[in-house]
């Protein structure tokens, strides 16, 4: 047992990223080598000034007209994904073990802050589950599968805030943190989660299309 | 080009002035010139709803209540799809055909003149009319009308009855290629492009079997194997074999008798032409997405138009082989895998010397006209030309052109321009 | 949209789905073989990594149902939401491996022939970008090889294939039709011409086939415009005159890739310098990015000019002068086609001002505006589904409504009749026109001289 505990604390947290981000460039490669082989046509399209457009467009908090007129679901959104990455990134405990290892460290989270945006993280997720049961319109699109990658998400969160205040079980908490962090961590390029870096590749190219040959915008 | 030898290519110039015509006439169509430069002419209003020809300066005997479709002939007259008393028939500098028609279109003639066709339309009846005589089977419509250099006449009918919108009738099949005014005995889903060989007698066509099958029929027999698309096949090899560019998995080929021929696949490959002399076969093809280029013999060009090529003419001995291009916005020519720089608004029909040394053709740049020989752009602008004529010698041009209100038929020495 | 201005006495949703004979007789020749081996060949052989980055990349998030005109007219159904259509048809084509049930794709042809008008406006509401319309044309090309195309949008492509028109207008009406134009229009301009096959005019004018066909007085306006306007122009006597394409909308991309070569083919035959098209979208977008693009043109190989902006330039360069400006008031619907699909609303509203003394803006507008729900194949499905598209099209007429105005400009011809049907339906009172039509009503009769 407390070897299986030893590699998921260790080892394994190194292959969940290198999964990760390898998964990712993976991706990525096989799309442009399928561009090249299948669809071509794409670059005559292309360019990156029409992209970096219509990318940056939507990024802009309330500037696209979608974003507008769905003014609570955007801001959440927009707050759920720059914590997705702000909280791990700069919590304390997570620059500990990196410092650990490679003796590098960066500016943290005061604790406390970050406890809130853990929350603030969790409480995303639970509204993004009751629009899922509620708007009818999403309800309509949603499966098992859907809840299933809020709550892969939505478990690192969880269990992280857990083991913080260490109201029970600590180190299983601990553990668990771990290994639903790495799950996420390795699902990400083989699941929908994979828009992290495909959704600017298909945004980019209707930006392109609508602004290099449209000449029309897509906001 | 042999006829080119009796055009008279010793006088320097002959002028006709045009602008008078003007106020002859209400109004004065565009010009046409005779191949050997001698006459202009152009459709001409006398006053409401009567029509002439003015040939030089001199009305044809006749006026007409509508004229449309004037084309210059080989032998250096005229001909008109005219219409008096609501019937249309053709005239030729005046002199009409006895038959007459509810209505005439598509006028072609070929290369020595001996034969005109016209499609036509006799009490809502369609065929084709040679040389003033109607085919013998009319049909409930047709397309797609063809003219052999023998004479020949071939079109796309429609040979079974169809309500509007029926597309279980569609299906089965209302479409024949009738050959000189009698339908082959086979129908098809859809046919396009015919081409007769080069005796006439025998015809090659694209045939849709069913709404995603495609193949090549030769007269009345569709090629075993069927493909995604096909273009225009034709005749080669003394009119041995049929070759035509088809689409399989996605790209294009060039096939022979049902048989893949060229090994390479092409993004688009169409407008076939085979050298006579040679036997070498060349087409208009893309290799890469956008990018335009010529295909010979399966190999392509070192050279690419980003926009269009829409013509593709060997020389008679086949040395040269000349392509008419777009390219980053201007229209330009190559020849034997040169692009020139002409950066024309248009170019128009180019003019190759049978062995191929001159290359000859009009542009348009900014509104004014100009004869390109060899790459070298004539500085002079005209206000109209007419595709210019080299001489069997290759020593001079004929140019025909329009200034000032004056044609001026111009014969220009080649020492002068290269 | 206030209550107010919402539609009363019309059904508010849609209740019966129709289906028509050719569909119908279709669905009873499938075998399950056939069925299975189509799906997959289109979804396999004649996709790639565009269309697996939308299926696998859609969040399921619902928000491109805010922006389709079919899922507002319908008391927001989530069955009409564009990702809505898509997991009727292409999820489900993909789960079960192209095993899928005739009840199935009937309810797949229904879908994506008539509640959909591949107008692209979810493709501005979606995060992501994904095109949705894309999706959609996918479904429709799967039903155009099993055959089972609505009725009346399949004989417009049947016709399209065998002479190059959409409306079966043999080769002599079409002649014979511009030069009666022609001589009528004499009566206003006495040596007007439609100069046919000029080689060398600078401009090659082209229309769709339903103006030679019920329409001819808008080929008159034109002539009377073009010569006003004093343009070096032409028109041809041969097939490949009709701008239109049909194909484009039912999969049929062979076709439509033939009726582009045709088109651009009989333009560098005229060897004109520039196309001008009459006011329609979908020829505009067939031109100008779809057909093109199938035989391998990326761009038109001629520049493509909507009658829209060929307006704009004969106004602001004085070509053609206005004697007095129109006095109704008028609102402006943008076509998808040429605004989402060519940014000229701009344009619009310019030609719009110089024309009629009061202009009332729609909302939304430019890109956003709804589209006319006639357009991308919908209205060509025909008579059958004539009453579900008034219900689908009551968020428009409400957009409409709102707006008060007298006229009502689409210079589409698609919009045009769709919208003199919704006008017509929810008794809107609004009079229908093209540009052209207001131009013609308000121009100046005399021919432009350099210098004038």
């Amino acid at each position: 047992m407390n070897a299986f505990i030893d590699f998921i604390m260790g080892p394994m947290v190194w292959i969940a990223f290198l999964i990760f981000i390898l998964g990712l460039i993976f991706k990525l490669v096989i799309i442009i080598k399928d561009v090249n082989d299948r669809e071509s046509y794409i670059y005559s399209y292309l360019t990156l000034k029409h992209s970096l457009r219509s990318i940056f467009a939507w990024l802009i908090p309330f500037f696209p007209q979608s974003t507008k007129q769905s003014p609570v679901f955007y801001s959440i959104s927009y707050i759920f994904h720059l914590l997705l990455f702000i909280v791990p990134i700069f919590l304390m405990s997570h620059i500990v073990l990196v410092n650990e290892a490679f003796q590098v460290s960066w500016v943290a989270l005061d604790d406390g802050l970050a406890d809130i945006l853990t929350l603030v993280v969790i409480i995303a997720l639970v509204f993004f589950a009751i629009r899922r049961y509620t708007v009818p319109e999403v309800k309509y699109l949603t499966s098992y599968k859907d809840y299933i990658l809020i709550l892969i998400i939505a478990l690192p969160f969880i269990t992280g805030f857990l083991a913080y205040h260490q109201f029970f079980l600590y180190k299983a908490m601990v553990i668990a943190h771990v290994i639903s962090g790495e799950i996420m961590l390795i699902l990400i390029p083989f699941s929908r989660f994979s828009h992290m870096i495909v959704a600017p590749l298909t945004r980019a190219y209707m930006g392109s299309e609508f602004g290099n040959v449209r000449h029309a915008k897509d906001w | 080009m042999e006829e080119n030898k009796s055009f008279d290519w010793s006088t320097d110039l002959k002028e006709v002035p045009v602008r008078e015509w003007e106020d002859r006439f209400t109004w004065v169509e565009e010009p046409y010139v005779s191949p050997d430069g001698e006459t202009i002419a152009s459709i001409v209003n006398v006053e409401e709803g009567v029509f002439t020809v003015c040939e030089n300066g001199e009305t044809w005997d006749k006026e007409y209540d509508k004229a449309w479709n004037l084309r210059p002939l080989p032998d250096g007259k005229f001909a008109a799809c005219v219409s008096s008393d609501e019937e249309w028939t053709l005239s030729i500098s005046g002199n009409e055909w006895e038959n007459w028609f509810d209505f005439i279109w598509n006028l072609q003639v070929n290369q020595d003149g001996s034969s005109l066709s016209l499609a036509v339309q006799k009490d809502m009846e369609y065929g084709m009319a040679v040389n003033d005589k109607p085919w013998d089977q009319m049909y409930e419509n047709i397309n797609e009308m063809v003219l052999s250099d023998t004479g020949s006449s071939a079109a796309v009918v429609q040979v079974t009855s169809m309500v509007q919108a029926d597309i279980e009738v569609f299906k089965n099949g209302i479409f024949s290629c009738a050959v000189n005014g009698k339908a082959i005995d086979k129908k098809f889903l859809n046919i396009w492009d015919i081409s007769f060989d080069s005796a006439g007698k025998n015809v090659a066509y694209g045939v849709r079997l069913d709404r995603t099958k495609y193949s090549i029929a030769v007269n009345d027999t569709a090629w075993d194997k069927q493909f995604q698309s096909v273009w225009k096949p034709l005749f080669i090899s003394g009119d041995e074999s049929v070759i035509a560019p088809v689409k399989e998995g996605g790209k294009w080929m060039l096939y022979k008798d049902g048989q893949p021929f060229w090994n390479k696949r092409y993004n688009q490959i169409w407008h076939l032409v085979v050298s006579q002399k040679t036997g070498n076969i060349a087409a208009i093809a893309s290799d890469k997405f956008g990018k335009w280029t010529i295909a010979e013999n399966d190999v392509t060009w070192n050279m690419a138009a980003d926009q269009m090529i829409s013509d593709l003419v060997y020389s008679k001995d086949g040395s040269t082989l000349v392509a008419v291009l777009k390219d980053k916005g201007f229209w330009t020519l190559a020849v034997n895998q040169k692009k020139w720089n002409l950066g024309a608004d248009k170019v128009f029909t180019p003019c190759v010397s049978s062995d191929g040394n001159i290359v000859s053709v009009v542009i348009e740049r900014q509104g004014q006209y100009f004869l390109v020989v060899n790459n070298i752009v004539i500085p002079n602008g005209y206000d109209f030309m007419a595709t210019p004529v080299i001489s069997p010698d290759n020593t001079k041009i004929l140019q025909k052109a329009v200034k000032d209100g004056v044609y001026q038929r111009l014969i220009l020495s080649m020492d002068k321009i290269l | 949209m206030s209550n107010d201005m919402e539609i009363k006495d019309k059904p508010s949703v849609v209740k019966e789905k129709n289906t028509d004979e050719a569909v119908e007789a279709g669905l009873a020749k499938l075998t399950p073989e056939r069925i299975k081996n189509t799906i997959n060949q289109v979804l396999q052989k004649e996709t790639g990594p565009r269309f697996k980055a939308y299926v696998e990349t859609c969040m399921h998030c619902g928000l491109c149902a805010e922006a389709c005109l079919y899922f507002l007219s319908n008391d927001r159904d989530p069955s009409y939401s564009p990702a809505g259509k898509v997991k009727q048809t292409i999820w489900e084509m993909l789960d079960k491996k192209g095993e899928v049930s005739i009840e199935f794709l009937r309810r797949a042809v229904h879908i994506a022939h008539t509640e959909c008008n591949v107008c692209k406006r979810c493709s501005m509401y979606c995060p992501f970008g994904i095109d949705i319309a894309y999706l959609m044309l996918m479904v429709r090309r799967i039903c155009h090889k099993l055959e089972i195309t609505p009725l009346y949008i399949q004989d417009t492509v049947n016709s399209h294939s065998a002479t190059m028109n959409q409306m079966w207008v043999k080769e002599d009406e079409w002649i014979d039709t511009l030069q009666w134009q022609e001589e009528d229009a004499r009566e206003e301009f006495e040596d007007l011409r439609i100069p046919l096959d000029k080689e060398g005019a600078d401009i090659m004018y082209s229309v769709i086939a339903p103006e030679p066909k019920f329409q001819a007085g808008l080929l008159y306006q034109a002539a009377t415009i073009m010569h006003a306007a004093g343009i070096s122009w032409t028109m041809p006597s041969s097939p490949g005159w009709d701008n239109s394409n049909m194909a484009m909308f039912t999969g049929d991309n062979e076709i439509s890739g033939r009726i582009a070569r045709a088109f651009y083919e009989t333009a560098a035959r005229l060897k004109v310098k520039k196309i001008v098209m009459g006011e329609c979208g979908h020829a505009f977008r067939s031109t100008y990015d779809v057909g093109n693009r199938w035989i391998g043109w990326a761009m038109p190989p001629f520049e493509v000019v909507h009658a829209l902006e060929f307006y704009h330039e004969l106004l602001t360069s004085g070509r053609i002068t206005i004697a007095e400006k129109f006095k109704k008031t008028v609102t402006l619907h943008d076509p998808c086609n040429v605004s989402r699909g060519r940014g000229l609303h701009d344009m619009a509203r310019e030609v719009t001002n110089m024309l009629c003394e009061s202009f009332i803006d729609m909302t939304p507008n430019r890109e956003h505006n709804f589209c006319c729900g006639a357009g991308g194949g919908v209205i060509n499905c025909g008579p059958p589904y004539k009453g579900e598209r008034m219900i689908n099209n009551k968020f428009k007429a409400e957009q409409l409504k709102a707006t008060g105005a007298e006229v009502l400009i689409a210079p589409c011809h698609n919009c045009h009749s769709g919208l003199e049907d919704i006008v017509h339906h929810y008794d809107l009172n609004m009079e229908v026109k093209f540009l052209g039509d207001i131009i013609y009503e308000t121009m100046e009769k005399k021919i432009y001289k350099p210098g004038d």
